[in-house]
């Protein structure tokens, strides 16, 4: 799995997309610090920035190179490998540059800017988010034969996540406002990961009216350290859901 | 010992039968050309060798090793893609390192076979997003050839290889099999069937036809040149199929 980790690395450390990410995060994140006057504002209006669009960069990019790499992916196929080293190597190397990316562009500046535990956390969501993210790209990628199928795939489980999920949940709150669904709100909001890299950086700024029903339900039922906790636990399983069911996918495959 | 063993391997897309009953065993030094009309099988068949499609029915052998989950009977295989997309932004030279890692060889990067023949060894230091398709090609064939495979897989071969290139793979290829390396070409043009295979394999509709060697074809058909007594022969073939019913 190293082996094909180091060369997909290499490939993807010249890769203009990867560059263009880390410059991109590295100009949101010092224009905000330059535009706001109390780093923290910078860092909450950062934090919206980062947690919609690491996801999205994440899966469509994961989605993209993957189909690209097909035809190298088959020559690799008939190498004497196990398919799942090919595939680990693969994808570890993606979520490798990407996390280098975002940790480079938006961590070093945040560190500078306003360094703490806040910052910390948000980073910290930024690497859950695109393990998560490139592990659902892997999926869609090994599970559809068509490119621009699989990008579109990627960018409505995105633009679900974001966005509709939490809708729905809002909805599904004032609906049932007269009954006790408190502690319901908890496994809904592990639903989406997005919403709980969001729960995670709230729950270490401690502002409460910006956390949102799931994020004030969090704090409530476990504090402000196990709600982080049980927060990223649930986004380590979002990780490993996604990458199981594309491992047993690409095994499966046929070229 | 036969080299290589396909026994009644069949392989279905939802209802369709992209291969059916596919027999065959293939000695060790000979090469066979699998040719046939587009949708006969051919990469069906081939990719069932290499692992890439699972086998709906039957089972295939390499050297007594059967074609499975177990991915070192691939050690024996070389593959010569007809078209291959490398990674861009890698180098030749790193392609065939990350190769020589898989395969845990050590010859040196500018050695080996068709490394020198086909100009290789000066563009160790090219990227592969910059390649032509013939150099691509080159690259293939000297992955394909470079680790003394027991089974060598070319798939179309020549195709957009300049002359001259074309010649010394098909020199490389004699020279293999004459090593005891079983060859599998695929191919179009008549003159490489010819000027290669010791047997033909015919696939039409995902069926065997049939798998003679040149001049049983030529001998059967009357006819002078391959290339008209592939179609003649399979004009008997019809015939006998039909006086037989």
């Amino acid at each position: 799995m190293l082996k094909v980790y180091k060369y997909t690395l290499i490939d993807l450390a010249r890769n203009k997309f990867v560059g263009g990410w880390l410059l991109l995060l590295l100009a949101i994140t010092l224009g905000l610090f330059q535009l706001e006057d109390q780093p923290v504002k910078a860092m909450l209006s950062l934090s919206q920035v980062l947690l919609a669009l690491v996801p999205l960069v994440a899966s469509v990019f994961s989605i993209v190179y993957l189909y690209d790499a097909m035809e190298f992916t088959e020559l690799l196929a008939v190498q004497p490998l196990h398919r799942s080293k090919i595939l680990g190597g693969q994808v570890l190397a993606l979520a490798t540059a990407l996390v280098l990316g975002a940790l480079a562009g938006a961590g070093i500046p945040l560190m500078l800017f306003h360094p703490g535990g806040a910052s910390l956390t948000l980073l910290l969501a930024c690497i859950m988010l695109t393990l998560v993210f490139t592990a659902i790209g892997a999926l869609i990628a090994i599970r559809n034969r068509e490119k621009a199928r699989g990008v579109g795939l990627g960018l409505v489980v995105w633009f679900l996540f974001v966005l509709v999920y939490d809708a729905i949940l809002l909805w599904v709150m004032f609906a049932f406002s007269d009954y006790p669904i408190e502690p319901l709100i908890v496994p809904l909001a592990a639903l989406d990961p997005i919403d709980l890299g969001r729960i995670m950086v709230l729950l270490k700024v401690d502002l409460a009216a910006m956390m949102g029903y799931s994020g004030a339900v969090y704090e409530k039922f476990f504090g402000s350290a196990r709600g982080i906790l049980l927060a990223l636990a649930a986004l380590m399983a979002w990780v490993a859901v996604p990458a199981a069911l594309g491992f047993r996918a690409f095994s499966r495959k046929d070229f | 010992m036969d080299r290589l063993v396909f026994e009644q391997v069949g392989k279905r897309y939802g209802k369709l039968w992209a291969l059916r009953d596919f027999s065959a065993r293939f000695m060790p030094g000979e090469a066979v050309s699998v040719i046939g009309p587009n949708g006969s099988g051919k990469t069906t068949m081939i990719k069932c060798l290499l692992g890439l499609v699972r086998a709906t029915t039957g089972s295939i052998q390499v050297n007594g090793q059967r074609v499975g989950s177990d991915p070192a009977y691939r050690h024996q295989v070389g593959y010569m893609p007809q078209i291959t997309r490398f990674p861009n932004e890698l180098k030749i030279g790193q392609l065939i390192d990350l190769m020589d890692d898989i395969r845990r060889s050590g010859t040196p990067r500018t050695e080996g076979p068709l490394v020198r023949e086909l100009g290789v060894d000066r563009m160790m230091d090219k990227r592969l997003g910059t390649l032509s398709g013939g150099q691509r090609q080159k690259v293939s064939a000297v992955l394909a050839f470079r680790y003394d495979p027991g089974v060598l897989i070319l798939d179309e071969p020549t195709a957009g290889l300049d002359p001259l290139s074309s010649e010394a793979l098909i020199a490389a290829v004699r020279k293999i099999k004459q090593n005891g390396c079983t060859v599998l070409i695929t191919s179009h043009l008549m003159e490489e069937v010819e000027a290669l295979a010791d047997r033909v394999a015919y696939l039409h509709e995902g069926r065997l036809q049939f798998l003679l060697a040149p001049e049983e074809i030529i001998e059967a058909t009357g006819q002078q040149r391959l290339s008209k007594a592939i179609p003649a022969m399979l004009t008997h073939k019809r015939t006998a199929d039909v006086e037989s019913l």
